[in-house]
């Protein structure tokens, strides 16, 4: 029973483990995260800090 | 490698690597790229290990960046939206991906061991300092044990002080993010001179004008530490922040001409003055015994770099180009004996370098062709530049200027002696001692490229740094009479508009194809366009 039980974690966690290793390094090889960050993210923040009103004071 | 699988695997992925692409004709680093952006279309096979190693590398670097994320959420999320320079750091990922380009084996393990040493030490510092900024919200009670120093200033004294936190000012809202993203100086240059800074001073000290200006300095602690390092525009820079920030300060203005062994008096005064500052305003008491321990690690770091020289001068140091000078940098510049991880780290990877040579490795696939000595102030905003003088004509950066920096020993026992150790350390940091610390440590550059086997000098030329410009000529000639290989690069330090990153590009091609006749290991990357890179 203890043995089935382990077995079934084990593959449970094999299947986890090795659907995380495919979907990172999916992100990875193709660099998805930087595409996200250069054509979604900071263009967005961008039109943000553009609109901030700063006041530019020496003092 | 002999297992037949990854065999069959790398050579069904060898399309997707860009060395093997080169040599075949097929391309090279640049075809994977969209135009202008710097965005690849996909990361670089280098092999079924090699891309493991690196694919490892970036899970790490997440992980320390959601570790950054889940210790203080709030002021993170303040920060991004409060600062333009955090939004920046999201081009980390894109900035280590440049700087190793065409890494592989053991360069490629070291470098990663160098990068995630910066990784987790800024990560962990960033989320510190948010979460006791007085602009986004922290008391000031909450930020009373935090001391901002000017980066140029080595942290080493510090560790005097155990119940209070170092913050180097303009690392991470000027310096780093700089090397990180070439587009964020130039907006607060423009808020500089557009309040009518001239547009003639070193763009460094522009950008910290700016960044003052445009109140993008966290406000921590009860007063601040200045320096006169490395330049007289610097000088200036302390001025206009210490009106802008408003917390009391104290310039510490070590001599320049630091070699004059009469200065060593009037720059342990205002050592000690600087001690007394900080024990006055944070009402603590210097803790010696705190100091030494932080002394010890100093002095590791240091003994350990000085057995990697002796590699160095070989052909067989898998240590090399940026991921030596990068890490040198943050490691002597901001940690400075406060961070036993960097011990660590250290004897780790002279472990790698001893084998390396006794097994004859040669980096880069023994495709190095010159070996070069970099000399002056890198362009922050191309710091991948040493990885691209490899790449494109197999020039293996060995050394770098700011990699010279202070390295001599500090007494551990006894405070009197200690402190003239401590004072000397100080007086050799970055830039200062070889860019502006008198003409015999400027010219030292032909005993350090001779001692280190290097046939070519590359001396970068920052054309805003009045300080430097009065040298051209002579070193031209110096290096025409000892039979050099020299190479001026002009730049403009934080500025990417003045001098762009192919215009630096261009020194080194121009003197490669039509003075030694050479052709380039990888032609995708002799001219193209990254004026839209991060």
């Amino acid at each position: 029973m203890n043995m089935k039980l382990a077995a079934k974690v084990l593959a449970k966690v094999g299947v986890i483990g090795f659907v995380g290793f495919a979907a990172t390094f999916t992100i990875y090889f193709f660099n998805l995260e930087n595409k996200l960050i250069y054509y979604v993210v900071r263009p967005l923040l961008n039109k943000h800090y553009d609109s901030q009103v700063r006041d530019k004071r020496i003092v | 490698m002999n297992c037949p699988v990854t065999k069959f695997i790398d050579s069904k992925m060898q399309k997707f690597d860009p060395i093997w692409r080169a040599e075949n004709g097929l391309g090279g680093q640049r075809s994977r790229y969209y135009d202008k952006t710097g965005v690849a279309k996909y990361r670089e096979w280098r092999g079924v290990h090699d891309t493991l190693v690196d694919y490892g590398a970036w899970l790490k670097n997440l992980s320390a960046m959601v570790k950054m994320v889940a210790s203080a959420p709030i002021p993170c999320l303040k920060g991004f939206w409060e600062y333009r320079w955090m939004g920046s750091y999201l081009g980390t990922f894109m900035f280590i991906d440049r700087l190793f380009e065409g890494y592989r084996g053991l360069e490629l393990k070291i470098a990663h061991m160098h990068m995630y040493a910066i990784v987790q030490s800024l990560t962990k510092r960033i989320a510190y300092i948010l979460s006791h900024d007085r602009r986004l919200g922290a008391s000031e009670e909450k930020s009373s044990k935090l001391v901002p120093i000017d980066e140029v200033l080595p942290e080493l004294f510090m560790t005097g002080f155990p119940d209070l936190y170092p913050v180097p000012l303009q690392t991470l809202p000027e310096f780093i993010i700089c090397d990180i993203d070439q587009h964020i100086e130039p907006y607060y240059i423009d808020v500089a001179e557009s309040f009518g800074l001239p547009a003639d001073v070193c763009s460094r000290c522009a950008a910290e004008t700016g960044v003052a200006l445009d109140d993008a300095f966290p406000i921590v602690g009860k007063a601040v530490v200045t320096t006169n390092m490395p330049c007289n525009a610097s000088e200036a820079t302390s001025m206009f922040q210490r009106r802008r920030i408003g917390l009391p300060d104290y310039q510490a203005t070590l001599a320049m001409i630091h070699n004059e062994p009469a200065a060593l008096p009037f720059s342990r005064k205002v050592m000690e003055e600087t001690i007394a500052f900080i024990e006055e305003h944070y009402d603590t008491k210097f803790n010696w015994k705190t100091f030494f321990k932080g002394a010890k690690r100093m002095n590791e770091q240091n003994q350990i770099e000085l057995e990697k020289w002796d590699y160095f001068k070989t052909p067989y140091s898998p240590l090399v180009g940026i991921a030596e000078t990068l890490y040198k940098l943050y490691e002597w510049q901001s940690v400075n004996g406060a961070d036993p991880y960097y011990n660590k780290v250290d004897r780790k990877v002279i472990k790698i370098m001893r084998k390396a040579y006794k097994d004859k490795y040669e980096p880069f696939g023994g495709k190095t062709r010159h070996r070069a000595f970099l000399w002056g102030p890198s362009a922050v905003y191309y710091t991948d530049f040493p990885t691209w003088t490899q790449n494109c004509w197999g020039i293996n950066i060995v050394l770098n200027m700011d990699s010279t920096m202070g390295h001599n020993m500090v007494n551990t026992e006894d405070p009197d002696i200690a402190m003239d150790d401590l004072t000397r350390l100080t007086e050799k940091a970055c830039m200062r001692h070889m860019a502006v610390g008198g003409w015999d440590n400027v010219n030292s550059v032909w005993e350090w490229a001779t001692n280190f086997n290097c046939d070519m000098v590359l001396m970068n030329d920052n054309i805003a740094c009045k300080g430097m410009l009065g040298v051209h000529a002579m070193m031209e000639e110096q290096a025409r009479d000892l039979g050099f290989h020299f190479i001026f690069i002009e730049h403009d330090l934080e500025d990417s508009r003045t001098v762009s990153r192919q215009d630096m590009r261009n020194c080194i091609n121009q003197y490669m194809s039509v003075v030694l006749n050479e052709k380039p290991l990888d032609p995708t990357i002799v001219e193209f366009d990254d004026s839209a890179a991060y």
